[in-house]
Order: C-alpha cells, then sequence, then structure tokens
C-alpha cells in the first residue's frame, strides 16, 4: 500500500494535480465524517450541492427555470471568485499575502457604483468603464500596501486588513449617509445598463443571468499565465517572490516588482469587485467586507498558485459555496458545513508543503531496496 | 468626560493587551501568529457555549458564569492553537499561510457549530450564544480620587482576571527558565538545541499559551462589546493585537502603551461623537480611527523594530 501511494504521489509530473486531489479527497472525507455525525448522509448533501450549484438536474423546477438556469447563475458566481484568486495567485508568485482583496474589491466595485452604476450612460460606455474604474481602484488600493511594504517596511498581512477595514467602514459610512435603499438597507440597485450580468435572458425556454464577467476571467487567466510565464515582468515577479536578495543582486528592482505586482493583484480584485457588485449581485451591503475575497486564497493555494490550475479550483469553490442553500434546504444539513469543507480545503492544501517532503524524503528509500520491509 | 474615556479605554485596552502578550509568546519563540484573530474567536465561542450549557445552574451575567466563560474559553483557545502548533512544527506548514488557515477555519466552524448546536440542544435557529453585558463594579474608597479614580470605576470582572493573567504571563516570560528558552527559541534555536532543550517542544508550547491568551481577551470582548457570542467577534482585533505587538516592539511593557493608547483613541472618538452630538451614521467613521492609527504608527516604527531573527523560519535540526 505505501508502494502504491509513492507510485501515484511520488511522480513529480503528476504532484500538481495528486497533491490537490488528495486535500479535496482528505477535505470531503472529513465533511462526509461530520455529516454522517449529525445523522445525514453524505451522499445527499454532495449531490444536493451538485444539484444547487446546476451540474446535476434537481427532481423538479419551478416554472421557466431549469438546469441551466442554475449553472449559468453558477458561472456569475464562479466571475469574481476566478478573478480574486488570480489576484491572490500574483500576490503570491511575488512572496506577497495579499489578503486586502475583499476591501480592494469593495473600493473597486463602489467606486464603479457611485461613478458610472447610477449614471444614465448607454451600456457600449457604461460597461467598459465599470471595468475601468474598478480595476483602477483596486490597483491604487493593492499598490497602496505594496508601497507600504516596500518604503516602511510594513507587514503587508498587516496594513491589507488595516486598509480593509477601513475601507469596509468609510465606504459603509459615505452608503449610508448618500445612497441607501430605506427597503432593503443596501445600496440603490444599479442601472441594468452598468450591469455585467444581463438578467432574465430566454435561452432554451428558460430564463437565464448571462454573465459577461466569465468569460473576462477566463481571458485574464489566459493573459496572466502569459504575463507570468512569458515576459520579463513575469520573470521578476517570479524572480523576487523566490529569493528577495537574490533578485537584488541579479539587478532587478525590488520595490518597483513588489509595487507592480501589489497593483496586478489589486486591479484584478478591483474587477473581482465590479463582477461581484455589479454583476452577480446589483448593489453594495455597506459594512460587509465579502467572504468571497477570503476563500480565494484557499483557491489559490488548491490551483497550485498558478493562473490556470485557478480556473479549476475556482470551479470547485464555487459549487461548494453556490450549491450550499438548495442543499442546506433539501437535506437538511446546515448551509454553513461548506464553508467548513472549503475551509478543510485550505488546511490540508496547507499541508501541501509537507505531503512533498515526506514524499521526497520516503522515496529514496524504497528506490534503493525497500529496507522498511525488511524491518518487518 | 475624560472618566468615561479612561474605564471605556480601559475595558477595550486590556483584552486587546492579553491577546498581543498570547502573540509575544508565540512570535518570540520564532512562530509567526497570524491566528490571533481565530485563536480569539475559537476560545469565546467555546467559553459562550459552555456558559450557555451552564446557564441553568449558573446565570450567564453572573459572576459564577462568567469564570466558567473565562476558564473555557482559554480552553478552547489552547486546543485550537494546537493545529497551528502542529502545522507550523510539526508539518512544517508556511506559518503566515497556516496563521490565516486558522482563521478562515475558525470562522466556517465556530459559524457552522453554534447553527447546529443551537439547533440541536436549544431547538432555535440562531447564530449566536445569548451572555448579556457582565455586571461592571466600583471599588468605594479608590474610586473617588479625581480622574485617577476612573481607573476603579465601572470594572467588568474580567479586567481582573486579564491583570492577573498578564502579571503571571510576564512573571514566565521574564523569570522562569521556560521563558529564557523561549526567547532564545526565536533568535537563536540551534542554540537552544545545543543545551539541551528540545526547540519544537518550546515553541508548541508557546503556540498553545498563545491560543489560551487569546482566547480570554476574546471571550472578554464578547462579554462587554457584544453581549453575546455571535460572528461579529472577528472584527479584526486580533489583527489589531499584531499591530500592537509590533508597534511594542515584541516587549511586554512596551506593548501594554501601545494597547493604552489604541483603548483611549477609540473611547475618546465614541465620546467626541457624543459630545458633538453626530448621529450614529458617523459611528462608522469613528470606528476606523484605531485602524488608522495603527497604520500610521507603523509608518512610523516598522523601519527599526527588531523582530525575533529567527521569527518564521522553520526549524530543522540538521541545518546550521
Amino acid at each position: 500500500m505505501p508502494r502504491l501511494r509513492l507510485k501515484v504521489l511520488g511522480n513529480e509530473n503528476w504532484q500538481w494535480i495528486s497533491i490537490p486531489l488528495l486535500s479535496v479527497f482528505f477535505a470531503i472525507l472529513t465533511g462526509s465524517a461530520v455529516v454522517l455525525l449529525m445523522g445525514k448522509s453524505p451522499v445527499d448533501t454532495y449531490l444536493g450541492i451538485l444539484q444547487g450549484a446546476g451540474f446535476v438536474p434537481k427532481a423538479n423546477y419551478a416554472g421557466g427555470t431549469g438546469m441551466l438556469t442554475d449553472f449559468m447563475s453558477f458561472l456569475d458566481a464562479m466571475a469574481p471568485m476566478l478573478f480574486a484568486a488570480l489576484g491572490v495567485t500574483v500576490a503570491f508568485k511575488a512572496g506577497l499575502f495579499n489578503i486586502g482583496i475583499s476591501g480592494q474589491m469593495l473600493a473597486g466595485g463602489f467606486l464603479a457604483t457611485v461613478l458610472i452604476g447610477y449614471s444614465d450612460l448607454p451600456w457600449m460606455l457604461a460597461k467598459p468603464l465599470v471595468l475601468v474604474i474598478a480595476g483602477t481602484a483596486g490597483a491604487l488600493a493593492g499598490g497602496f500596501i505594496g508601497y507600504l511594504k516596500y518604503r516602511f517596511n510594513i507587514n503587508e498581512v498587516v496594513s491589507s486588513i488595516m486598509t480593509n477595514y477601513i475601507l469596509a467602514y468609510l465606504i459603509s459610512f459615505i452608503i449610508n449617509t448618500a445612497y441607501v435603499n430605506p427597503v432593503s438597507r443596501q445600496s440603490e440597485y444599479i442601472n441594468p445598463s452598468a450591469a455585467l450580468t444581463i438578467k432574465g435572458v430566454s435561452v432554451a425556454s428558460v430564463k437565464v443571468n448571462l454573465s459577461i464577467g466569465i468569460i473576462l476571467a477566463l481571458l485574464a487567466a489566459i493573459l496572466l499565465h502569459y504575463l507570468i510565464n512569458k515576459t520579463r515582468l513575469g520573470f521578476e515577479i517570479k524572480a523576487v517572490g523566490a529569493n528577495r536578495k537574490g533578485a537584488q543582486y541579479a539587478g532587478i528592482n525590488i520595490g518597483r516588482t513588489m509595487v507592480t505586482a501589489m497593483m496586478i493583484s489589486g486591479a484584478l480584485a478591483g474587477l473581482a469587485g465590479a463582477t461581484f457588485y455589479l454583476g452577480y449581485f446589483t448593489s453594495i451591503q455597506p459594512g460587509v467586507l465579502s467572504g468571497l475575497g477570503f476563500n480565494a486564497i484557499a483557491t489559490s493555494l488548491l490551483g497550485n498558485i498558478s493562473p490556470l490550475g485557478v480556473i479549476l479550483s475556482s470551479i470547485l469553490i464555487t459549487i461548494l459555496d453556490k450549491g450550499a442553500t438548495f442543499m442546506s434546504s433539501k437535506v437538511g444539513v446546515v448551509k454553513e458545513i461548506s464553508g467548513v469543507i472549503t475551509s478543510l480545503i485550505l488546511l490540508f492544501s496547507a499541508m501541501g508543503a509537507y505531503f512533498r517532503y515526506l514524499i521526497a524524503k520516503k522515496q529514496p528509500e524504497y528506490e534503493s531496496g525497500g529496507e522498511e520491509e525488511a524491518h518487518k | 468626560m475624560i472618566e468615561t474615556i479612561l474605564y471605556d479605554g480601559l475595558a477595550f485596552a486590556l483584552p486587546l493587551l492579553v491577546i498581543a502578550i498570547g502573540g509575544i509568546f508565540s512570535e518570540r519563540s520564532g512562530i509567526i501568529n497570524l491566528a490571533l484573530e481565530g485563536l480569539l474567536g475559537f476560545g469565546a465561542f467555546t467559553g459562550a457555549f459552555m456558559v450557555v450549557m451552564a446557564g441553568n445552574l449558573f446565570p450567564a451575567s453572573q459572576p459564577a458564569g462568567i469564570y466558567i466563560g473565562m476558564f473555557f474559553a482559554m480552553v478552547g483557545g489552547a486546543l485550537f492553537a494546537m493545529i497551528h502548533g502542529l502545522l507550523c512544527v510539526h508539518f512544517k506548514a508556511n506559518q503566515v499561510i497556516s496563521g490565516v488557515v486558522i482563521n478562515i477555519l475558525s470562522v466556517s466552524l465556530t459559524a457552522f457549530l453554534t447553527r447546529q448546536l443551537n439547533a440541536l440542544l436549544f431547538n432555535q435557529a440562531s447564530n449566536r450564544f445569548q451572555l448579556g453585558v457582565a455586571n461592571r463594579f466600583t471599588l468605594p474608597l479608590l474610586s473617588d480620587i479625581p480622574v485617577l479614580g476612573a481607573i476603579f470605576t465601572k470594572v467588568y470582572p474580567f479586567q481582573v482576571v486579564i491583570l492577573l493573567v498578564v502579571g503571571l504571563a510576564y512573571l514566565v516570560f521574564e523569570k522562569t527558565p521556560f521563558g529564557m528558552h523561549l526567547k532564545a527559541s526565536g533568535d537563536n534555536p540551534h542554540a537552544v538545541e545545543a543545551a539541551g532543550v528540545n526547540v519544537n517542544r518550546i515553541r508548541f508550547a508557546a503556540v498553545v499559551i498563545s491560543g489560551a491568551l487569546a482566547g480570554l481577551g476574546g471571550i472578554s470582548f464578547a462579554y462587554s462589546i457584544s453581549a453575546n457570542f455571535n460572528p461579529m467577534i472577528y472584527m479584526g482585533y486580533g489583527y489589531l493585537a499584531i499591530a500592537a505587538l509590533i508597534f511594542g516592539n515584541w516587549k511586554i511593557l512596551n506593548t501594554f502603551f501601545a494597547v493604552l493608547f489604541f483603548g483611549f483613541a477609540r473611547s475618546a472618538g465614541y465620546e467626541l461623537a457624543k459630545a458633538l452630538e453626530m448621529s450614529s451614521t458617523f459611528n462608522d467613521i469613528i470606528m476606523t480611527l484605531p485602524y488608522v492609527l495603527t497604520l500610521i504608527i507603523l509608518v512610523f516604527f516598522s523601519k527599526q523594530n527588531a523582530a525575533p531573527r529567527a521569527l518564521g523560519e522553520i526549524y530543522d535540526k540538521g541545518k546550521r
């Protein structure tokens, strides 16, 4: 058995997929144990989650909706997750931990909402402007954190958290004084012409929400893959992330590279905010940072901190998130279970380095003739 | 008004202090602890749950209930900190990532468990455990001293406990062999190992202690600010404690002044808003104060601060 395990996990060519799959497997196993303890069926639970996300047909649908409705809504929810996880990924590559994604999302979403969302601009102008403004706002918020790190040596985790709360409270104050809808206690809804999701389109006799964001997010993933692996900037970012002193010795301007990486990261977060607050939702709840910005860390880690890997992990994490409500109503397991499973995936992913270390340590023993067998 | 600023400021500063000292224990031993936020939350959850469970025997807002809550908050925080200890010490995980993982796990796990336990045991759909605000007491003679008397006015029971625990922690940290080994592990672990002390064991113990202290701070916030345990406990106070200990240069005494500064800035802000008769929407602006101040302070103090030399390095016996 250990031999087989090593054969599967020890092959370095496959570790990019085998170790994340192992993390997911352990998390789903632990989640099943919890569900069993609650006296419910794990199969029903996971099936319910898949049904809620539009991957497996439900028993019946309300009039005008179908599996496609759920699936398109899943894509709509996946767009901000993919953008946010890409943002985490760029920062990781530069050796920085951007936990300020939520705040940068809010900054981008809020500015775009206020400047464009309430205007009467035609859609050809409004939609691109939403993207530009949200991306710029996010880039500035992210770059600020990079600058503090480079100029004043402030730990980026602490400064991102501080900016998260400052932005959340500040924006909450502005919304509550100027843009609040007295009934929903959220910001006023934006004009449909500025929205990045086209709601209620009829396709094959069911109504669906068409997400523009998901196409952009997939494009961004491919662009980022190219940027990181094929350009000089990408090389510099990776060099700074791998060994700051070595990069400096090689003549790379560390400060500029770190700030640039954080600006790209923030811009992606801003776009996540645009697709979240002006796409999946069309208003902002004051004083609340979206949990999505934190789950994006799990998504990035699970996707091996690579732009293309993150596409796969975004699908998985969004399924867990999106399917939970339907599963909860159908199976009766509280929907918070999916958050627990997501964080378990994160927990096991964090141990990925240890799995690798263990495998690397064990491998020679087996290759040199299985001493462990001889001991038994 | 000055008196209100003083006693409300202290009521906020002392829980923050005990959390920050937890962070100091962990970080001086060489383990970065961004998990304080999660540890204080899980500790508060455990404490609040035990208080609610014992509610029939000991009413939640009576002293006995409060002490039960504090004790189990420390136990819960310590147990949860073991995950961070295991990941960082034994599984050689990246300490920053591990800390953030613990925080996310704590948020989702306590949200799940609170809802589940409420449904299971009390048959109600609620995401909170009701505690009530602890009764504050005023010392008769000392409180009559002008201005400074405010220190002995409207004191929460947990403040006394925190002061005792902080005093004990200070003694352990500065005066015992364990404290010496702990600090040495953060600066030169190989020397500690050469002296025949198990670095990994010291670090694991330090992380567990930090969990217990953070849990005590967490339940104190639950008993004073929110009057219940609910997901709003994750307000960033753990990160504020980290900022305080960086500001205090990883030293207990300096950190004490840092938290006093945070506490008084916050209560002064609220008093100012009250005095100017601003509407409650302005509370949001005041809430940004501690965070803005933290950033400004860090701008001035991050350059010359001296983190423990081996902070964040994965300890490998074989490496020199």
